[in-house]
């Protein structure tokens, strides 16, 4: 027997599902997952959610792409050190122009690595746990608790407005 | 009815039903469109770039006028999704995804004309930082490469924002198509499941997304504006090319919006998400967009009077009242006074009246790049060297060739994948939620 049961709230409104979360953030009850079919602000912070991270990776890409676009013009200039149109070699205005360009290609791939690994994404396991309705109009709290104790957790989301489904493991 | 979020999913759900044959015909049309513009390429790399119409001293013709054109068009794209996102205009939301479909098609499209301006095609890597057999680099002095730099970032950009965008929405069609389907969007949506820690990092990339999409448009069509801007034809060489390339990228794409979204509200039943309300918002940033470029026409002239430069002077009045001054007259008409119509609120309320602005502002911006390009070199420092341009057959070919690609894959992607944000539009449903981080 599994030593822990599954099951999920589903809630046609998100203020309903606002008010599970803080019941049973004082309850015996674990949230695993909380589901929206639209970003929320109010479930965000009833889970106390953190900003991301992710704006690291997006910094760190654009550093990285401003030093790779200037060094790639540098270099090339400096293969055969040819003046062209009377400016330097090694010319800070145009070779910024690339350098910029640079920076936000290099800034963008940042983001989306960060927002994979940060997200874990692509996942593979993602129907575990899930039901369909939660990507159309439904929001959806997944909570866990002893097997003993399924009943009590389901009234809690029933009494919450939701309706229960309970996963098999 | 008012809108729910069931409501939504539906209507959009709806279009993405196999087409009828209404739709597979427009769909060939188009393809044997696409076709001739091929064959006329073909023609053009078997015999030579001599079949274009382009000579001495006129080097720079149709195909760099649809290069800019179409680079122009996928401008208001990046508008409406980044820079309408940053300030939160929530009018956006029923037309952001189909303006930055337009925006990764309209690249694409604009994309290609650099090659065929070639001529000699498979040459086409010493634009690339690779060292060809002379070990020589490209030069990024140049404003040439800028904009290989610059359109291929665009390009990239825009296509990752457009697909991150599409997310939660691709796992919407997953959820409830069935088949072969259901195994294509289980993997274009990378195992979406609307979870919170997920969205905690999604709305912040996507206002990442917005805000480097921001400069980078900007700094694109100013990239642009310095192919010519930093060359020293007269008409070419001046400092307001970059606000003013700008300025018109953003007033043709947003007419080319118009165009695209209002047969797209009628064909998919889109009347209670992209409502009226949406249309005249768009009007009315025309309505703006067409004065900046109108302050800029006149800019123009009043410099050159001003500088006292007989050259510079010279040009313009031929702009005005040469041989090319069809072309600039319907310039002038079509971008800065047919828009001023949509201060009548009966005018811009009115679907007919916004469809026929709208196309009367595409050709009036597909002018003002042919009036840019040609009228300055044709009539350059040296009298004796002035010429004359026509387009021949093949460029026109071509041409038609571009609309054409353009239009299938516009067709192609409205019954695929879903035309309107389903996760934006019921954000504006929900007064706590929404991507603004």
């Amino acid at each position: 027997m599994a030593d822990k049961q599954y099951v999920m709230g589903l809630f046609r409104d998100e203020h309903q599902a606002v008010s599970a979360v803080e019941s049973l953030t004082d309850s015996p009850f674990k949230i695993e997952k909380v589901h929206s079919p639209i970003p929320s602000h109010r479930l965000s912070h009833a889970l106390k959610l953190k900003k991301s991270r992710v704006g690291w990776y997006t910094l760190v890409g654009g550093i990285i792409g401003f030093f790779s676009g200037f060094a790639l013009a540098s270099f090339t200039a400096l293969r055969w050190e040819l003046i062209v149109g009377g400016k330097p070699v090694v010319a800070l205005v145009p070779f910024l122009i690339v350098g910029f360009e640079f920076t936000v290609l290099f800034a963008v791939f940042g983001n989306i690595i960060g927002f994979l690994f940060q997200a874990d994404l692509p996942r593979f396991d993602w129907s575990t746990h899930y039901d369909e309705r939660l990507s159309g109009d439904q929001y959806g709290i997944l909570a866990t608790c002893d097997p003993a104790q399924q009943e009590d957790l389901e009234d809690l989301l029933t009494e919450q407005g939701a309706e229960v489904r309970a996963f098999a493991s | 009815m008012a809108l729910t979020f069931a409501s939504i999913d539906q209507t959009v759900l709806d279009t993405l039903k196999p087409g009828g044959k209404n739709y597979w015909a427009m769909i060939l049309l188009v393809f044997l469109g696409l076709m001739g513009g091929v064959a006329c390429w073909a023609y053009q790399i078997f015999v030579g770039i001599g079949v274009a119409g382009m000579n001495n001293p006129i080097h720079w013709g149709t195909y760099l006028i649809n290069f800019v054109f179409w680079v122009g068009i996928a401008h208001s794209g990046t508008l409406i999704s980044a820079i309408l996102h940053l300030f939160r205009a929530g009018w956006r939301n029923p037309i952001a995804r189909a303006a930055e479909t337009m925006t990764v098609f309209a690249v694409c499209t604009a994309g290609l004309f650099p090659f065929i301006h070639l001529g000699r095609v498979w040459m086409v890597y010493y634009m690339l930082p690779f060292p060809n057999q002379r070990t020589l680099w490209p030069n990024f002095q140049s404003p040439l490469m800028f904009d290989v730099v610059a359109i291929s970032t665009y390009l990239t950009v825009s296509s990752l924002f457009w697909y991150t965008g599409m997310l939660p929405d691709l796992a919407i069609i997953r959820d409830r198509a069935t088949g072969l389907r259901k195994k294509i969007f289980t993997v274009l949506a990378m195992g979406w499941t609307g979870e919170h820690e997920v969205w905690r990092h999604y709305i912040r990339i996507y206002l990442f997304f917005a805000a480097l999409a921001t400069p980078l448009v900007i700094s694109v069509h100013s990239v642009v504006s310095w192919d010519f801007a930093l060359g020293i034809a007269p008409g070419w060489h001046t400092t307001i090319f970059a606000p003013y390339f700008v300025a018109g990228a953003i007033h043709s794409g947003l007419a080319m919006v118009l165009t695209l979204m209002i047969p797209l509200r009628k064909i998919f039943h889109y009347e209670k998400i992209i409502t009226v309300k949406v249309l005249e918002a768009v009007a009315k940033t025309i309505i703006f967009t067409g004065l900046i470029v109108g302050y800029a026409y006149a800019t123009e002239f009043f410099i050159a009077w001003y500088s006292h430069n007989e050259v510079e002077i010279s040009v313009f009045k031929w702009r005005a009242v040469g041989n090319y001054r069809v072309g600039f007259w319907i310039m002038v008409t079509c971008n800065t006074i047919a828009p001023l119509l949509f201060f009548i609120k009966k005018v811009r309320t009115s679907l007919v009246w916004l469809f026929g602005i709208s196309i009367l502002v595409n050709i009036g911006m597909w002018f003002e790049r042919f009036v840019i390009i040609i009228t300055s070199v044709g009539h350059d420092f040296i009298p004796h060297a002035w010429g004359l341009y026509a387009p021949t057959v093949i460029e026109f070919g071509i041409m038609i060739g571009a609309f054409c690609l353009f239009f299938l894959l516009y067709l192609l992607f409205v019954k695929h994948l879903p035309s309107v944000s389903m996760t934006e539009m019921k954000e504006t449903l929900e007064e706590g939620g929404g991507h603004g981080g």
